[in-house]
């Protein structure tokens, strides 16, 4: 009976360190999205705060400061995307791709540069157990907070309409291209929270390939969840379950790759059209043109 | 009397590439008139719409405006899933501290939509309404920024003709109460009947400025630069039975088709008429293959097969899609392969493993040449072409060779009036060539200048039908409404 119950803990313990890091970055592909860019470079912008996060704890001391540095690494790279899908009106999946292909191999050069060797960096000051457990509860704040912001505030309905139809919001004297860029930025900087958790809450290191397709699992919450913030947060929280029950079915002889599939698998489903209907901003990803005569 | 709302002096709009759109306009408007602003495709009159509401620079030229400008586009700026008051208030939100105040919205809405004579539900989401409706949204959107102009571009070119009517008895009242009203439009019975003043643009400068009274003919004369073409005479010829439908129902909700038949045969036009949103979407897509449908269909003696559009092709079905640019045209592409579109598979142009680029061209240009495409080139990207000439290329397609049945949507939508009249023209060869041509159009006019039968689609049922020589605008605009004929 005690053995269940603290099985059982600890089950719910893991499953919320495994989604704290995907909800983070659901969030911030969540305000992206629903501001009209397509967001694919979740996974570079989550690889980017846990590299800015280890970099500056180990040289300062100082794991707060490395949390500062990690948010302001995933708000760069998100205001990049946006800046370059709004403003050279690029195409968002190339512009995404090439984001992740730039941050994992900034951050695995900038590991060497750092500590001298490759692969992974050194053991830094992370934020230990009451960090991770305040990250935790940051993390399922911020859902509730985002579902309050887009659905209740004024700024949380121009930027819904941004994600709809940006000639709308035009015409209502607001600049669509400024409100996407501004979204991408504050979406970048909670994914960037996101690889905070990873590299100081997590682990107390940057490794090469640590964030292991968590920004894609975090797109598939996206998906999965229809674009809201309460379903990107019930999308990752059955994908940490998922992740946290790997552990336990190690011995089990299912093999782990088949779980793994399982968040791609629940995306795919949520785009047929299996769970509802879940429907994605009709300007998602159409940059934005200027067309008269 | 020193009221004006807009006053524009010496407006030169060049683009980049050098193409001059304007060429030294003048145009003034008091407060209180609704000023018409007329002219072909190309001619500039969406540019200056523009800069008259301070949406695009000019390249020089004064605008003097007595207070700020709202601008209803033709195809609406609407967020379709966000709701009436959510889209009429967007960026001017009533707030109660932080936190959108959304009953105040909906009270500002509603009265708001009271006072213009503009009923609005404001909870409706916006795409669940008709395009009548959508427009409503638009202007009372732009109304409540209380803009001392206001400028709509093709206003009445989804709409009905009861639509209009009360649309334009709406702009009346608001130019009653001093707003200045600049209408963009082709349609000369608009133009005639409600605009105080008319301005005719050609080519980027101003041909002629009309009073009201002016004769329709008077201004179209002035639009084209001369005299408008008669259309082709209908040459009367032998019938034969060619397309026949038997208890067609398809689509769904209020626009669904229930139990439709119909026949046309070769060698006449039958014009269905309607307002918006009876059955003529579905009817089209059945036709057409598109979409699923029950009840039957037979060309030429042979039942058509539901889901396969490309059979009906080859059967001898063409179709004039009624939206250009979503259905009918690959705006990406050139003219060239847009034209070999639908017959890309058989002689001459396709058939082996390679597409045919020297028929194509024979082809393309024979089309550009017999509907006045004007094009840069063959290879020049549809998306490069005005409205006008993108219809006459896809009306082209369709008349290409000879089709046994033609299906035309909406055949000269948003178009200017010579090339409206070259189309129609086309139309009517056609017919006297022995094609079936079936004709879906919202311009009931239209259906009075080229059809042989008409027949009025209400609720998705026919509702009536009238021969050539027995047209009646009163009964058929009863039919259309739902009142039946003893």
């Amino acid at each position: 009976m005690n053995d269940a119950f603290a099985g059982a803990a600890s089950f719910a313990a893991l499953t919320l360190v495994k989604t704290a890091p995907i909800l983070f970055a659901a969030l911030g592909g969540v305000l992206c999205e629903r501001s009209g860019v397509v967001n694919i470079a979740l996974e570079g912008q989550l690889a980017a705060g846990a590299f800015a996060a280890v970099v500056v704890a180990g040289a300062t001391g100082n794991p707060l400061l490395g949390l500062v540095a990690g948010v302001v690494a995933g708000a760069l790279l998100g205001f990049v995307l946006g800046f370059a899908a709004t403003r050279f009106a690029a195409d968002h999946i190339v512009a995404g791709m090439g984001l992740n292909i730039f941050a994992l191999g900034a951050c695995a050069f900038g590991i060497v540069v750092a500590f001298r060797r490759p692969g992974a960096s050194d053991e830094v000051a992370a934020l230990g157990n009451a960090g991770e457990a305040a990250l935790i509860a940051v993390a399922l704040c911020a859902a509730l907070g985002m579902h309050a912001f887009l659905y209740l505030t004024p700024w949380g309905l121009r930027l819904r309409a941004c994600g709809e139809n940006p000639a709308a919001v035009r015409d209502a004297g607001l600049d669509p291209a400024r409100l996407r860029t501004i979204a991408c930025t504050l979406g970048g900087g909670l994914t960037g929270l996101g690889g905070v958790f990873l590299a100081l809450a997590e682990l107390d290191l940057y490794s090469d390939g640590m964030t292991a397709g968590r920004g894609f699992i975090a797109l598939a919450a996206v998906i999965f969840g229809g674009w809201t913030p309460l379903g990107a947060a019930a999308a990752s929280l059955v994908f940490g379950a998922l992740s946290a029950l790997q552990f336990g079915l190690q011995r089990s002889g299912i093999p782990s790759e088949a779980m793994q599939a399982l968040p791609y698998l629940a995306a795919l489903a949520a785009l047929a059209g299996l769970t509802g209907r879940a429907r994605a901003p009709q300007a998602d990803g159409v940059p934005e043109e200027r067309r008269f005569d | 009397m020193d009221a004006f709302a807009l006053e524009l002096r010496g407006i030169v709009k060049t683009y980049a590439g050098g193409v001059r759109a304007l060429d030294g306009v003048d145009v003034t408007i008091a407060r209180g008139e609704i000023h018409a602003l007329c002219g072909e495709n190309g001619a500039g009159k969406t540019t200056l719409a523009a800069i008259a509401a301070g949406r695009l620079r000019p390249t020089s030229g004064s605008v003097t405006r007595a207070g700020n400008a709202g601008f209803v586009p033709q195809h609406p700026h609407l967020v379709d899933r966000l709701r009436v008051w959510e889209n009429v208030l967007l960026g001017r939100e009533p707030r109660r501290g932080l936190r959108l105040d959304e009953r105040a919205a909906r009270e500002d809405v509603a009265a708001l939509g009271a006072t213009y004579g503009l009923p609005v539900d404001p909870r409706a989401r916006v795409e669940t309404l008709d395009a009548g409706a959508k427009q409503r949204v638009e202007i009372l959107r732009e109304l409540a920024r209380e803009p001392a102009l206001l400028i709509l571009d093709e206003p009445t070119s989804a709409l009905a003709p009861a639509e209009s009517d009360v649309l334009f008895d709406v702009l009346r009242a608001l130019a009653a109460r001093g707003t200045a009203v600049l209408v963009v439009t082709h349609d000369l019975g608009d133009v005639a009947a409600y605009a105080e003043r008319i301005t005719v643009l050609r080519a980027g400068r101003v041909a002629a400025r009309f009073e009201r009274g002016a004769q329709p003919a008077a201004i179209a004369g002035a639009m084209i630069g001369g005299e408008l073409p008669a259309l082709a005479a209908r040459t009367s010829r032998a019938t034969a039975p060619c397309f026949e439908a038997r208890g067609l129902e398809a689509g769904s909700g209020a626009a669904a088709l229930r139990g439709f038949d119909l026949e046309v045969r070769g060698g006449e036009i039958v014009g269905i008429a309607g307002v918006e949103g009876n059955g003529q979407r579905p009817l089209a897509d059945a036709i057409a293959g598109v979409a699923p449908y029950r009840g039957t269909l037979h060309l030429d003696g042979r039942e058509l097969a539901p889901g396969r559009p490309a059979a009906r092709i080859a059967a001898g079905l063409r179709t004039i899609a009624a939206d250009r640019q979503r259905e009918g045209l690959i705006l990406d592409w050139s003219v060239l392969e847009n034209l070999a579109l639908g017959d890309q598979r058989r002689a001459p142009l396709g058939g082996g493993l390679t597409l045919h680029r020297g028929a194509m061209r024979d082809r393309s240009a024979s089309v550009v040449e017999r509907f006045d495409v004007r094009a840069p080139s063959l290879d020049a990207r549809v998306s490069m072409l005005s409205g006008g000439n993108q219809q006459k290329l896809l009306a082209g397609r369709a008349l290409a060779e000879t089709p046994r049945l033609l299906l035309a949507c909406e055949p000269t939508r948003g178009i200017d009036v010579a090339a409206a009249a070259l189309l129609r023209s086309r139309l009517i060869e056609a017919r006297n060539a022995g094609v079936a041509v079936l004709a879906i159009s919202l311009e009931l006019d239209e259906l009075f200048e080229i059809a042989d039968r008409i027949v009025v689609l209400f609720r998705g049922a026919g509702a009536g039908e009238f021969e050539r020589g027995a047209f009646d605008r009163a009964r058929i605009g009863a039919a259309m409404a739902g009142v039946r004929g003893r």
